[in-house]
């Protein structure tokens, strides 16, 4: 199965994890998403992502100037981005673990 | 690197191009991002490797980021007219910063006597700024009209070149400037204190707002229509200081030149000791032996046509007489005596703090009538 289609439900989520802890700005995040083991994520859903995130109020950003090259855009996860993270998470674990049950029959 | 940066452009062109139905700042907020990301690929590109390779075609990228957005599908009526647009907001904003800045400078060579015309380049910063104010801290629209583009190839010379060195060496002067700045600025609220106070506290503002404005500005472009402006009154307000000591230290220097260097503006000198007693016949010299002479202003009068020669007395014996004319005459009188609590009369008291005898009228100085 193509796991790009499943990314799609779940890139938000993925997003928020990797900003938990650290701002990062857009090629950051990428990378921080391939290191995690999501090697297929496209560049550019994750800055539509970002896009999104931010339009609903869960992150904020701010401007660091480079000297060489464009200024990055830091994006910084807030309250409600943290309240979305753990809620998520939570939806995703039962949904998760009901999969795994529904595997397991099949396996079975 | 030449035709990487042409990469570079040619396909954020093709991104913006997609992506142009979209609101003007949201735009913006998204080719923040994405300029950042397409610059920083670009130099991880292998030999002979394309953004496109790596990414996909410019429509394609744009494709998914809107997709993974959740902005609505692209609409094809909206790119015709933006495109054609010739003066647009950004460009509006744009000229509108530079005229500010150059009413500011002209402005601030007469802020310190009239604070009020600082007013119009105000309103016209206000008016600009508000035109782009939502469109994000990097203002890329404005970064990418072509004037911009002219601009900003004007003020990167090739690497290596003097012009270039000097231009480092400028850019590291910056902070110097930012305080500079500040100092200049304060230094013209302090001169406006006496006369304005509304102008004072504007100006002082200005001057303390200055020195966060230069830092934030690197960050927030939206600050340069402060610093930019700030700057412009500043050298403005130089300006003006210059002009005005210039003309104090001429004004001095041609003074001294034809006046007796010590302004006078007693025309007679009365001496008293220690008890209150009027001295007469007092001679008064300088510490080169020269006559202290005060003015005497009655000795036009005394050599108009038909009257007497002057009175042969030294000119620096005090106190000198008094002299009336009448007919046609001169005659020199016994002095008044001059007193804080002078009385019209002329009969006054020295001005003692002892108490002891003063002298009420003063006794008549033996000077004879003018021939």
């Amino acid at each position: 199965m193509d796991t790009s289609q499943l990314l799609k439900g779940v890139l938000d989520l993925a997003v928020l994890a990797v900003l938990r802890k650290d701002d990062g700005y857009g090629y950051d995040v990428v990378r921080r998403l391939r290191a995690g083991g999501l090697n297929e994520v496209g560049d550019a859903s994750v800055y539509g992502t970002l896009r999104r995130l931010y339009n609903a109020g869960m992150l904020t950003s701010y401007v660091v100037p480079s000297e060489e090259g464009p200024h990055r855009k830091y994006y910084s996860i807030n309250e409600t981005g943290r309240a979305r993270l753990a809620e998520s998470r939570e939806t995703w674990r039962s949904f998760a673990s009901t999969l795994d049950g529904l595997l397991e029959e099949v396996a079975a | 690197m030449n035709t990487q940066a042409l990469g570079v452009e040619h396909y954020l062109a093709g991104m913006r191009a997609t992506l142009d139905d979209l609101p003007p700042n949201e735009v913006a907020e998204i080719m923040e991002d994405v300029e950042a990301h397409v610059a920083e690929l670009s130099t991880e590109l292998g030999e002979g490797e394309t953004l496109e390779q790596r990414l996909g075609s410019p429509e394609q990228y744009a494709q998914e980021l809107r997709q993974a957005a959740g902005y609505p599908a692209r609409t094809e009526r909206l790119p015709v007219t933006t495109k054609q647009q010739w003066l647009t907001r950004p460009r509006a904003a744009a000229w509108g910063l530079v005229a500010a800045t150059g009413v500011t400078l002209l402005a601030g060579t007469v802020a310190l006597k009239e604070p009020a015309v600082l007013l119009l380049p105000a309103a016209i910063l206000v008016l600009s700024l508000a035109l782009v104010h939502d469109r994000g801290p990097l203002q890329q629209e404005i970064m990418n009209l072509p004037e911009t583009h002219r601009l900003e190839k004007w003020l990167t010379p090739e690497q290596g070149t003097p012009a270039e060195r000097a231009l480092t060496y400028l850019k590291s002067l910056q902070p110097a400037w930012w305080l500079l700045r500040a100092g200049l600025l304060g230094l013209g609220a302090v001169l406006l204190a006496s006369r304005d106070l509304l102008g004072f506290l504007a100006v002082a503002g200005i001057a303390v707002l200055s020195v966060f404005a230069g830092p934030r500005a690197k960050v927030d472009r939206r600050w340069l229509w402060f610093s930019l402006p700030a700057s412009a009154l500043a050298v403005g307000l130089l300006f003006q200081v210059i002009d005005v000591t210039a003309n104090q230290l001429a004004y001095s220097t041609s003074r001294s030149s034809y006046m007796p260097p010590a302004p006078q503006s007693y025309e007679n000198i009365y001496a008293y000791d220690e008890n209150g007693k009027l001295l007469t016949n007092v001679l008064l010299y300088d510490q080169d032996g020269q006559p202290i002479n005060a003015s005497r202003n009655y000795a036009s009068s005394c050599n108009e046509p038909g009257s007497g020669p002057e009175p042969v007395i030294p000119a620096n014996r005090y106190p000198r007489p008094q002299i009336d004319y009448e007919n046609g005459r001169c005659y020199t009188v016994a002095p008044s005596v001059p007193s804080p609590s002078s009385t019209p009369s002329g009969e006054s008291a020295a001005p003692s703090s002892s108490g002891s005898a003063t002298p009420s009228s003063v006794p008549p100085t033996s000077v004879s009538p003018s021939k």
